[in-house]
């Protein structure tokens, strides 16, 4: 038995009020879009049109729009998010004035809200650059959002790799390009994957962001710069707009955390194996 | 082999002198070690060999450092990967890439334009050199990290070896390791005598006088390390003169 002093089992039980807490608003809303939103569920659910401004019908077309969004925010992001973070933990030491500003602006990007960058891509991407509204566009002022949360997850991978493979792999005389590209980045990858993990979450559950860059359309998207409504905002505008939406919108949002779930799950077992292969059982030095 | 002249060798970090006019002979396939108290810039002097103090920002080496017949090592016309083919280093901790046994040879092998075919024969000629080849011979494709400390350090210096270099460095390269496995690899260094130049930091006397030719030890002069004593290990360890170094061999200082 652990010994009764009051202020140990005050803060157990403060810290078990917590926990509860937050687990059981998780359950709550679960078991709410459960309730609510499984009624609505069927396969044709998952490959029908959006009928009676998604009264009826199913989210096929714009489960399409939600994927092309997603590919290509990650086509721009993930290049550009990891390029800049291994120029950034390779070339620049965080101390430098170099080094701080970067890491003020990564930090400051990363706090903008989405609605502002809604804002920023419906100016920029779809007036400037002419691509209206459109997947293209969407997909674009996603990527903007979540290059912060790629380049800082990179850049930490980056830095959590051993300080001794450096000059191990100096000594042997292998070029910086080697050095990175087949000894560093093999070991920060699972790292990447983590952010590249994030920022799917991030982007599948992004609205503000899109409603002015890749608009409602709900229709099948034919190409790139087909106007395509994503799943977030299919949720947001049943809910809101639609009267006697919530049910369709509950059943849209289960599929929708299950989707990032499932993203969740393969990510954190590719990591673990990747782990696994890399290191075996134990890393640790043993005589 | 090659042989390592070194003569008036000064090495800063910013404004602080790590290693202060260092005049230094290492004859080819002999190997020479560098003992000394620690923090008195053994093995920055032994990193400025291979230029591997290139890597910390704000160091500079001065003097000369010839080596065999290809003339000074320092200035900005040397081909650094290619030097450091030439002079391997073993480090105190060992090393491996976080891969497969196989590939700790391949990468570096490929990245110095060996061709695909001769890379088996070199890993296993490597790791027959260092005694490694019965035990790993049916796992090469298995993590490197698997093996123990001992044996991960053998893996280091084959992975050294085979690259044919005309030097290879030690920097303490049995401190990390148990009584044992220090013993089979102080073998393997001492083995290589008359194949490759060695110079070896320890601070391991005994070790230094049972495997090294000639041994050179390190003082602080000044505030910055330099050579005090050096000559040969048969007759260095009895007739030092440098009161210091005569006090640190007899093992009432250092």
């Amino acid at each position: 038995m652990r010994s009764g002093k009051i202020s140990d089992i005050l803060l157990g039980a403060l810290c078990s009020i917590a926990a509860l807490t937050g687990i059981g608003a998780l359950i709550w809303i679960v078991t709410d879009l459960i309730q609510l939103g499984l009624p609505h569920l069927s396969p044709g659910f998952f490959t029908e049109e959006v009928t009676e401004s998604g009264r009826g019908g199913g989210i096929g077309p714009i489960l399409a729009s939600t994927a092309l969004i997603l590919l290509s925010c990650l086509t721009l992001a993930v290049p550009i998010g990891v390029g800049s973070a291994l120029w950034f933990a390779e070339m620049i030491t965080e101390k430098s004035r170099t080094g701080k500003l970067l890491t003020a602006s990564i930090d400051l990007l990363a706090s903008v809200p989405s609605i502002v960058f809604g804002l920023f891509g419906m100016v920029f991407f779809c007036q400037v650059l002419g691509l209206g509204f459109s997947i293209l566009a969407g997909g674009l002022t996603l990527a903007c959002m979540v290059l912060p949360i790629v380049i800082r997850t990179t850049i930490s991978a980056m830095r959590a790799i051993p300080q001794d493979l450096r000059p191990a792999a100096a000594a042997l005389g292998l070029s910086r390009t080697t050095t990175l590209g087949k000894i560093l980045l093999p070991r920060a990858l699972p790292g990447i994957l983590v952010g590249v993990t994030i920022s799917v979450a991030r982007a599948l559950s992004e609205t503000a962001a899109l409603i002015f860059t890749s608009g409602y359309a709900t229709r099948w998207p034919g190409s790139l710069n087909d106007s395509g409504r994503a799943v977030s905002v299919h949720i947001y505008d049943l809910a809101m707009n639609i009267p006697n939406g919530a049910g369709r919108a509950s059943a849209s949002a289960l599929v929708l955390l299950t989707l990032i779930l499932i993203i969740n799950l393969t990510a954190s077992f590719l990591s673990d194996r990747w782990f696994a292969r890399q290191s075996a059982t134990h890393p640790a030095i043993n005589g | 082999m090659d042989s390592l002249s070194i003569s008036d060798l000064t090495i800063r970090y910013g404004n602080f002198t790590a290693v202060k006019d260092v005049n230094l002979e290492v004859p080819a396939g002999e190997i020479t070690a560098l003992v000394g108290p620690s923090g008195c810039g053994k093995s920055t002097f032994l990193a400025s060999l291979n230029r591997l103090t290139d890597l910390t920002p704000g160091c500079i080496a001065e003097g000369k450092i010839v080596l065999g017949e290809s003339g000074c090592i320092l200035g900005p016309n040397v081909n650094i990967l290619k030097l450091r083919r030439r002079v391997g280093m073993v480090f105190q901790k060992p090393n491996p890439f976080p891969q497969s046994i196989r590939r700790n040879f391949e990468i570096p092998l490929r990245e110095h334009g060996i061709p695909k075919r001769e890379i088996a024969d070199r890993t296993e000629s490597a790791l027959k050199d260092v005694g490694l080849w019965d035990e790993v011979s049916n796992r090469l494709d298995q993590s490197a990290l698997q093996l123990s400390g001992g044996q991960q350090q053998r893996l280091c210096i084959a992975r050294a070896l085979a690259l044919d270099p005309q030097v290879i460095l030690f920097d303490e390269p049995c401190s990390a390791l148990d009584p044992l496995a220090s013993a089979v690899v102080e073998d393997h260094i001492a083995a290589l005598r008359g194949r490759v130049t060695v110079i070896i930091v320890t601070h391991n006397l005994a070790q230094a006088r049972r495997i090294s030719d000639s041994t050179a030890i390190f003082w602080i002069r000044d505030g910055a390390g330099t050579i005090v004593e050096h000559g040969p290990a048969k007759t260095l360890f009895t007739s030092a003169s440098d009161p210091d170094a005569v006090y640190y061999l007899s093992g009432e200082r250092g």
